[in-house]
Order: C-alpha cells, then structure tokens, then sequence
C-alpha cells in the first residue's frame, strides 16, 4: 500500500503548488518544459577568488565602521571651520567712534520704533478682536435663522490644510523669466 | 441649583417660543455674498520711521561684523599695489581676477538686470477691471448687479436655494458671477460678515418676506480673472467711495486694515 502511494507521488499527482492554480486546474508540466541548460563549470580558483573578494570587502566595511564606532558624525554646519578661528583677529574691525550727537539720535530712533512697534501690535489685536466679533455676529444671525444652517456653517473645514502661501516679495515675479542655476560641487564628506 | 436650572430652562422655553413668533411673523430672505480678496503681491512701500530704522540697522549690522574673505582679498590686494609702486616686489604674473574686479563685474551684472516694475499697465490706465493693479494692496472684487430698478456694484451675491448649505451657496454664487475659470480658496464653512436689508413696500407685499440677510463669505482669490462680467477689483479707499455706508460698515468689519 504504501509502496503504491510512494509511486503515486513520484508521479507528480499530489497538487503542487505552481502546477495547479486554486480552481485546480491542472496543468501539465510538459507544457512549462523546455530544454535543460548545460550548467556552466567555473574554475574553482576564480569562485574561490570571488569570494574573497566578496569577504574582503565586507572586513574592510567592518574595520571602518569599528573605527567609527565611538566617534559621532559632525554637524558640519555648527562647527566654526578652524579656517576662520585661525585668522579671527585679522577679521576684526577698527571700533567705531561716533559723536555724542549722533548716538543720542540713534537712542532716540530705538525709541521711536519701540513706540510704533507698540502701537501696531495694539492695533493688530484689535483688528483680529473686530474681525472675529464680525464673524460671531454673522454666525449668531444664522443661529437665529436656522440651526440647521448654523450647524453646517461651524464644521470644520478640513481642505484648508495644509494652506501654501506665497509673496509679497519687493518687486513682482518676472513673466517666463528663466532662473540661471550656478553649478556646485559636492565636497560633504561621505560617513557611513 | 435645581431652582437655577429651572429658571435657565423656562428662560429657554420663552427664547424659543419668541423665536418661532418672530419667524412666523417675519419672513427674511437668505443670502449668500462672497468677498473675494486679492493679497497684495509685492510689499508696501516702507514708512519713513520704517526706512530710518532699516537704515541704521544694517549700520549697526556692519559695525558688529567680521571682516569676510572678500574685504580680507581686497585689503591684502591694496597692500601689494602700494608694494609695488615703492617697487620692493617685482612683477609676478597677476592676471587672476582681483577683488575690486569682482565687486564690479557684480555692479555691472545687477544694474544690467531689469526688475518687474511695481507698476503695471492697468495702474497707469487705471483700469479698474484687471486684477493686475495696486500690486502692493488689498484688492476687494465687486460686480455689476441689479438691485430693485439699478444696477450698483457689489460683493457678488445671490439667494440661497433649498437643500443647500450656505457655503455650497456661496460657491455656486460666484462660479454663476464670475465663471470657473477664477480660482479661489474659502476661508472656512462658516460666513464672516452679516449684513441686513428691508425691502421697500411695494416689494415687501409682492414677495411677502420684510428683507433679505446676506450672510458674507470670505474667499481668498488664487489664479485666473472673472469672466462675462461688469467687475471691479477696489482696494480699501474705492471700496469707501463705492459701496453704501451701512454696507461698507459691514464689510469693512472683517477686513484688514491698510495703512
């Protein structure tokens, strides 16, 4: 019995997975046929070789990053280059000397500006006080008509977000106006 | 505590029933109107507080620099060109661009450019319908409707249709007015500014509702001009001179101001 079951499978008539797709349609194996390939034999010198290669690679990987290993990446961009604090006292300037005058007006422009920054705070607070009493007020009026209406007016709004917004810049944007691009170099050093 | 609730309840119980009275007295018709603004693309002109403050600030700016490796090239230059009218250092071959040099050929470059101008054509025929002018304003869009027997320019604004919510209403308003071609971004579901009107008496008999209360939407404009039709873009002085003063008041109230 079980030597006809042996054969039975030898057979191939148990389903196997890439014969049979799940409506169980079989298919035959002699249609997916076709001439076997001569294997090709390497010299086993060059696999060896491959493979060292291939290991080489990967201990010189591993030497590099144990190397790395305790010292972080730099944060190019936050370190002073030594560059600039080699010739730092060449970079200074001769201080400036201004008579009593003109630093009294300059005192007195601080102030100034003090003083008109102030105001158009104030007048932005109230400015955004009128404009929402203006929409409370618009709201409310709707209540009063329609609750229905009132509470379709005050769901939120979820295309808004994100909003993009551009400008004002000082002088209009220039029509079809092609924008030349300098070339650059990449000098970032890599760290992997 | 229970006493005080009552009384809330009974206070509310009265609203409501002096709601229903009213509306069943008074029939308003609702209105939608969209105040579409233009932002000001360039930016405003600096006061003069303004520009003597920029100016002492890029004063103080430079005073509390370093010297960059350009000024640092150029002195290091003036020092070997007096050097060499004494005659110390004999002529090596200098024909790198000096940084004297540089800083004119960059003169040069900037004054070849030509800026946008901040000005543009509709500003010079002052042409009201274009939404090219006074780049660096606020500009408010009016249209041409008829009211009773006249025509008068006014936010476009229509009536709302049933099944409708307002904002749908304010959308197909404008798209009825100004086309689909104009684009623009709504600032919410909910109206910014109410304005109310009565109906003359004639007209209150024939359509038996006292008035109309335009509820304002406000709608950023993004691309594109309206189309087959009487507009006007105005900033806040035209809008003054334009529009009646108890409408102006309300839609001036959820404006922002200009300077």
């Amino acid at each position: 019995m079980i030597s006809i079951i042996s054969s039975f499978s030898r057979l191939s008539l148990l389903p196997l997975p890439c014969r049979t797709s799940k409506l169980l349609f079989h298919t035959s194996p002699c249609l997916a046929g076709e001439p076997l390939k001569k294997k090709k034999r390497l010299d086993p010198a060059i696999i060896k070789a491959r493979e060292d290669r291939k290991k080489r690679k990967i201990e010189k990987q591993i030497r590099r990053l144990e190397k790395n290993a305790r010292q972080l990446k730099p944060i190019e961009e936050c370190e002073i280059p030594l560059v600039l604090l080699d010739n730092q006292k060449e970079r200074v300037r001769q201080p400036f000397k201004y008579s009593k005058g003109v630093l009294e007006t300059r005192e007195l422009l601080e102030k100034q500006w003090a003083k008109y920054k102030h105001e158009e705070h104030l007048a932005d607070i109230q400015l955004v006080d009128r404009i929402m009493y203006a929409q409370q007020k618009a709201v409310d009026e709707l209540r009063k008509e329609s609750e229905e209406l009132y509470l379709e007016a005050v769901q939120i709004e979820p295309m808004l977000l994100p909003l993009k917004i551009e400008g004002p810049s000082d002088t209009p944007s220039i029509h079809n106006y092609y924008a030349p691009d300098g070339d650059y170099q990449d000098v970032s050093r890599k760290w992997n | 505590m229970l006493k005080t609730i009552n009384n809330l309840k009974a206070l509310h119980s009265t609203y409501l029933s002096t709601r229903n009275l009213q509306q069943s007295k008074t029939k308003w018709d609702l209105l939608t109107a969209v105040c579409v603004e233009r932002k000001p693309i360039v930016t405003p002109a600096l006061t003069e507080l303004e520009q003597t403050f920029h100016k002492y600030l890029s004063e103080k700016e430079f005073e509390l620099s370093l010297k960059s490796d350009h000024e640092l090239q150029h002195e290091a230059e003036l020092k070997q060109q007096s050097l060499l009218k004494k005659g110390d250092v004999d002529l090596d071959a200098t024909t790198k661009q000096t940084a004297q040099d540089f800083l004119d050929a960059c003169t040069e470059e900037l004054a070849q450019f030509k800026f946008a101008d901040r000005l543009t054509d509709a500003d010079r025929s002052n042409n009201l319908k274009v939404i090219s002018r006074k780049l660096d304003k606020h500009l408010v869009l009016l249209t041409k409707q008829k009211l009773g027997k006249d025509n008068i320019f006014l936010l476009p604004q229509g009536v709302r249709q049933d099944g409708e919510t307002l904002r749908q209403c304010a959308e197909r308003v404008l798209k009825e007015s100004c086309g689909s071609d104009m684009k623009t971004k709504f600032y919410g579901n909910a109206p910014c500014g109410f304005y109310k009107y009565t109906y003359p008496k004639s007209v209150q008999e024939e359509t038996d509702s006292v008035g109309a209360k335009v509820f304002i939407y406000f709608a950023r404009h993004c691309a594109g001009e309206p189309k087959d039709t009487d507009c006007k873009w105005l900033d806040r002085q035209e809008l003054q001179k334009e529009l009646n003063p108890k409408y102006l008041d309300s839609v001036a109230a959820f404006l922002i101001d200009e300077k």
